[in-house]
């Protein structure tokens, strides 16, 4: 049977409950703009009505408690996706660096090659001229420090990636131990029925911040979340996280390795410290490797084209260039050996007058080195792999972030914190509570009336 | 779909706007569509083939510049040759007259050996530092005035000099070049031999001090023989060394024509061209003495001149006068090489225009379409920002009143 008891007690718990979720509405504002944050909301519930077996009434309103507004599927998405968009920035970021060497410029490899080609075609006009012979050996050095800048380009790009594994690696170890201490927290929240709130937040802003790192794949179980890397290895169970190690391989580059000691590296292949071992593993050392072909290749070919002449003073034409006899570190090491321009091996029959063995020194830009091409086309396909590396990596970094804002769209739609809609609810919250205080206000008066009556029946 | 928050697209759009901005004035600015090879991998690549053969040709338009200034040299002086060779025919056939006088003919004989050394002056016509009828050879004059032998008066077959004979401590031996102009001097130190001072003379000819072919050599008499063993003057060799003794001229084996070609037969070739080589000199062996020999002939009829019957000076000017159609035929290859470098230069200037638009057609930009780039990429960004500006600041709280 309804009472002013009763409707006090309603009005009271609608203040509650209304207090609640303007207490949600004030957090979902304040933190509108905190990364990884998935706005709440309160839950309200009919409270259970009065039955006096020929009515029943309504009891006002329950607050059940709180929850985040969540979508897994977009939220392993965007971890999937941020581990794609690290890698193809690593790589780009690297390659950046790279590609001005490969630029056309007053001093890339290119261009040097052509300038030593037309020093020794003008040395053919006058093979006695001193300082047509100098020109030549000055765009021989020309042409081998552009070998070498370009060789230690690359090199230098590898040792920076190198260091940049083991600061990935030292990043994934202390998420992985955060990720993991959180996880017997959640696993007490559902045990109690209760939404991992904040710190499912938080444990999820950090798998998204491992995922920058390297690739990793999220499994949800009672103990919380079970993390490991692409190829299965373990990084996080329960409350255990298992750290990985680095060790300097056989070539002298840090390799990673699991709990186990079992090598990993080649394994990894997204997110940042996939993308850089991808760099430094297969990459630059393909370019390298090309670099360095080209010039042992081009450097034996001049020699062997000095080896057909004489010098000026009738001597057999001895080595132009000096290359290791192996092709590893060729680029980096090649020099101009000749110190004098008489060196040059212009002659073909001992006098000095002669330049018939120019042509065949010239003969090097048009003949196809050991390796098939000719030095020119070998460098212009150098170029083109840079170029389309690069390319590919900037295609590839700008699809993630395209896609990734998509994503992220998704999850702001149901996750994200509106203000114009906690604005309106703020409005909706106030005015319910208003509305329940007023109600409180009337039974209090109507009390003070019930009372009144019963003191005037006294008098 | 739910909105919540409008910021991180809008973020990304002025991100795309900019930078596509950043690309057209890039372009705009440096009329370039490519300016490194990510921007397009392909023409980077061809770009690097193109600008080596920008270089071949732009190298090949130089040496054909040098060849051409130096056949044309090679040209003038075989001219001059002609030229001088006419009037030699011209004294000549005016020698062979019955009516002139003997002395007249010592002058003629002496005109005609003016003409002789204006002709080994051309021959020896160098350009920038070679000397074109030298063939490889190129660096001293090719043609040298033959020089006499001088003999030391010490020595003999029953008692010889040897190159272990020890010279004079002090002692000095000196040798004036007349076609050098220098004079080597030697001064004996103690220990030296008769080997040093001809490892010395043999250096001093390397130098260009004295002429080619000058050596210091042991004769067959056991003297020491200085000169180049040949038979006219040139060459005065003085010496006070007791071991030497005093030198004296004594005639060589003799060349001909008092002249001697040091030079060699080799020709040089020069690339002008991707498949095009021509020769750039013209041996002067070839030009002068083989076939008919063109400096013989002068000294013959020089002789003819002072010793001859007009017959016989009327056959040496006759000899001049092969010598002359022959040189004149030398001549025609060096004409048509010549024409051939004029039309090759310009072949290759036309082919550095073929290149260059080969090369703007790969990385140049068309700059009416980067010019409407640009415009665009303008508007899309000021579009952006403009929605930017208006759309960000509008929230329910701006309508809410205060309070």
């Amino acid at each position: 049977m309804a009472s002013l008891s009763t409707s006090l007690l309603t009005a009271v718990q609608a203040l509650v409950a209304d207090t609640g979720a303007l207490q949600v509405t004030n957090n979902n504002i304040a933190n509108a703009s905190t990364p990884g944050y998935s706005r709440q909301v309160a839950i309200l519930q009919e409270a259970t009505p009065t039955n006096d077996g020929s009515s029943s009434v309504g009891n006002g309103v329950v607050l059940e408690g709180y929850q985040s507004v969540r979508d897994e599927l977009v939220q392993t998405q965007i971890q999937q996706e941020t581990q794609s968009q690290s890698g193809a920035n690593a790589q780009l970021a690297t390659l950046q660096q790279i590609q001005p060497t490969f630029t056309t410029s007053t001093q890339d490899i290119g261009t040097e090659m052509s300038a030593m080609f037309s020093s020794l075609s003008s040395l053919s006009t006058n093979p006695t001229s001193a300082s047509a012979g100098q020109a030549v050996l000055t765009a021989g050095k020309n042409l081998a420090t552009a070998f070498n800048t370009a060789s230690n380009t690359l090199t230098s790009q590898q040792a920076g990636l190198n260091t940049q594994v083991t600061q990935d690696v030292s990043q994934i170890n202390q998420l992985t131990q955060q990720i993991a201490a959180l996880n017997p927290q959640i696993a007490e929240l559902k045990a109690t029925g209760q939404d991992g709130g904040t710190v499912q937040d938080q444990q999820n802003q950090l798998v998204l911040s491992l995922s920058a790192l390297t690739s990793v794949a999220v499994t949800q179980t009672d103990n919380g979340e079970t993390l490991s890397t692409g190829n299965g290895t373990p990084l996080v169970v329960g409350s255990q996280s298992f750290a990985l190690q680095t060790t300097t391989g056989s070539n002298g580059m840090q390799q990673v390795l699991d709990q186990n000691g079992s090598n990993i590296t080649a394994s990894l292949t997204t997110g940042d410290l996939g993308g850089t071992v991808q760099m430094r593993d297969q990459t630059i050392p393909g370019l390298l490797n090309q670099l360095d072909t080209l010039a042992n290749q081009f450097g034996s070919a001049i020699n062997a084209a000095q080896a057909q002449g004489f010098n000026q003073d009738g001597t057999a034409g001895q080595n132009f260039f000096s290359v290791p006899s192996t092709v590893a570190g060729s680029a980096a090491s090649i020099s101009v050996a000749l110190t004098d321009p008489t060196q040059i091996a212009s002659s073909s029959d001992g006098t000095a007058g002669s330049n018939g063995n120019l042509a065949n020194l010239s003969a090097v830009q048009t003949s196809a080195l050991p390796a098939g091409q000719t030095p020119g086309d070998a460098y212009a396909n150098l170029v083109y792999q840079v170029g389309t590396l690069t390319s590919n990596a900037t295609a590839e970094s700008g699809a993630t972030t395209s896609s990734l804002l998509q994503l992220n769209d998704q999850l702001s739609s149901v996750s994200g914190v509106s203000i114009d809609e906690e604005s309106t609810n703020l409005i909706t919250f106030q005015t319910a509570y208003e509305a329940a205080a007023r109600v409180v206000s009337t039974v209090q008066a109507l009390f003070s009336v019930t009372l009144a009556m019963g003191t005037v029946a006294a008098e | 779909m739910r909105v919540a928050n409008m910021v991180p697209d809008m973020q990304y759009a002025m991100q795309q706007s900019q930078q596509a901005l950043s690309v057209a004035l890039q372009q705009v600015s440096t009329g370039l569509r490519v300016n490194q090879p990510s921007d397009d991998p392909a023409a980077s690549a061809n770009m690097v083939v193109s600008l080596a053969s920008s270089a071949n040709v732009d190298q090949f338009t130089k040496n054909v510049s040098s060849v051409l200034s130096q056949m044309e040299t090679a040209d003038s002086s075989i001219s001059a040759v002609v030229t001088s060779l006419n009037t030699a025919i011209t004294l000549g056939t005016s020698g062979a007259s019955g009516t002139v006088t003997p002395a007249n003919r010592q002058a003629i004989a002496a005109q005609v050996q003016g003409v002789l050394t204006s002709v080994i002056a051309q021959a020896n016509t160098s350009y920038q530092g070679v000397y074109v009828f030298g063939g490889s050879a190129s660096t001293t004059p090719p043609f040298v005035a033959a020089s006499t032998t001088f003999t030391s008066t010490h020595g003999s077959a029953t008692a010889p000099l040897a190159n272990t004979t020890a010279l004079t401590a002090g002692s000095g031996t000196a040798i004036s070049d007349a076609t050098t102009g220098d004079t080597f001097v030697f001064k004996a130190a103690a220990g030296d031999t008769v080997a040093t001072l001809a490892t010395a003379v043999s250096n001093a000819v390397a130098a260009g001090t004295l002429s080619a072919g000058t050596s210091a050599t042991i004769n067959a008499a056991g003297q020491l023989a200085i000169g180049t063993n040949s038979s006219a003057d040139g060459i005065v060799v003085s010496s006070n060394d007791a071991a030497l003794g005093s030198m004296t001229a004594a005639p060589g084996t003799g060349v001909p024509n008092a002249y001697a070609y040091v030079g060699n037969s080799t020709v040089n070739n020069v690339q002008v061209g991707d498949s095009m080589d021509v020769a750039t000199n013209l041996p002067g062996n070839q030009l002068f003495t083989s076939g008919p020999n063109v400096i013989g002939s002068l000294a013959g009829l020089i002789t003819a001149l002072q010793t001859g019957t007009t017959l016989q000076i009327g056959a040496a000017t006759t000899a001049v006068s092969t010598g002359l159609n022959y040189v004149a035929e030398q001549r025609i290859p060096l004409d048509n090489t010549i024409g051939q470098l004029n039309d090759q230069e310009s072949y290759l200037g036309q082919d550095t225009v073929t290149l260059t638009a080969h090369q703007t057609a790969l990385v140049g930009a068309n700059l009416a379409e980067a010019a409407t780039n640009l415009s665009q990429a303008e508007l899309t960004n000021s579009a952006v920002l403009a929605a930017a500006a208006k759309v960000l600041p509008q929230t329910l709280l701006n309508y809410l009143a205060p309070g």
